[in-house]
């Protein structure tokens, strides 16, 4: 199942989506939550603190500082830059804006 | 004269608290240009507006074609321009919109006469205060270079101060550029636990108090919303930010 959380800001977006995960999680399921928001929360919501939360490497750095020749699976990704969340959720980061650029 | 970028975090309050402030201004006697590049409808609301058609339409400006180079410049002065295309709101504050494309504007037009109305226009005739997207995409990505002093809106939450902690991060640097910090949705004691946190100065606390959500469930500027209250907390609390913001007043 694959579910994505919209909405206008401050509407409650990322608790939902934490919500979500972990009672999904809790229920047994595999969850994987992704923080596709470049100014990301979503880790504070799952429980991970702030120094936690702004620690993460992106999935985007990730993969701009790899060297394979082939991009890895998802899943491959995921294990190696994602982080534990409680209740088993695996929490990753695709990208923050990190330095002001031109455009 | 002001020249204010409001920046924060989804759902802080940019907008209402922009908007108030342009209107505010207004009343005073000042001219204010009011700029949104947020697609969301927030500032236009603020200023009375609903959600107007006030974006720059392709003939603002004239392509130069050099070679195979096509650049556009404007077709009037920039004075001339918000003359022509921005919208005028309640207490008579001009607003543009830049967010937001309509049909068959083209991007690459719209924002180049962004940049050069921008660039251009004569400082000591407007006030100017702007209103960005939530988070950190746009901010600072160009669309607030306008701005001398950046007001980030915090609401006093563990996401608030962190994306509020990361906006001032980003901030363009420079000796003349100001980052201050306006709470919102404040409750007794907020404004000295987000300057500690943040470790930003902090001009202002807006309090959470009903006007101004009931105003936001009502879809009416908070001025709006059962008469102008004279001594509604809210609006005092912004009224005092405005002042901080014109150098009348040092709070905190």
């Amino acid at each position: 199942m694959k579910i994505a959380v919209v909405g206008k800001g401050g509407s409650g977006k990322t608790t939902t989506a934490a919500v979500v995960a972990r009672a999904m999680a809790r229920s047994g399921r595999s969850v994987v939550a992704l923080d596709c928001d470049t100014n990301p929360n979503l880790g504070l919501s799952l429980g991970l603190g702030d120094a936690g939360t702004d620690a993460l490497v992106t999935l985007r750095d990730s993969l701009d500082e790899g060297t394979e020749e082939h991009a890895a699976s998802w899943a491959e990704i995921i294990e190696r830059f994602g982080v534990d969340a409680p209740d088993g959720v695996r929490l990753a980061v695709v990208s923050r804006i990190e330095e002001p650029e031109p455009g | 004269m002001l020249n204010v970028a409001f920046v924060g975090k989804g759902g802080a309050g940019k907008s209402t608290i922009a908007g108030t402030i342009a209107r505010m201004l207004a009343r005073r006697g000042e001219p204010v240009l009011t700029i949104d590049s947020d697609p969301m409808p927030g500032l236009s609301v603020a200023l009375g507006l609903g959600t107007p058609e006030a974006g720059l339409p392709d003939d603002a400006t004239v392509a130069h074609v050099e070679g195979d180079r096509t650049t556009y410049r404007l077709r009037m002065t920039p004075a001339e321009s918000i003359e022509a295309y921005a919208a005028t709101g309640a207490d008579g504050v001009r607003y543009l919109q830049f967010g937001k494309l309509h049909g068959h504007v083209s991007l690459g037009r719209s924002q180049a006469a962004f940049r050069h109305i921008i660039a251009d226009l004569p400082r000591d005739q407007w006030h100017v205060i702007g209103d960005l997207p939530g988070g950190t995409r746009q901010p600072f990505f160009g669309w607030g270079d306008y701005a001398a002093t950046f007001v980030i809106v915090v609401e006093p939450t563990a996401k608030g101060l962190l994306s509020a902690r990361r906006l001032a991060r980003l901030a363009p640097k420079g000796e003349k550029r100001r980052i201050v910090v306006v709470v919102n949705k404040a409750r007794e004691g907020d404004a000295e636990l987000v300057g500690a946190r943040t470790g930003l100065e902090v001009i202002g606390a807006v309090p959470a108090k009903e006007h101004f959500r009931d105003a936001d469930r009502a879809g009416v500027a908070p001025l709006d919303h059962l008469g102008d209250v004279a001594a509604d907390p809210e609006l005092d609390a912004v009224r005092s930010v405005l002042d901080n913001l014109l150098g009348k007043v040092v709070v905190q």
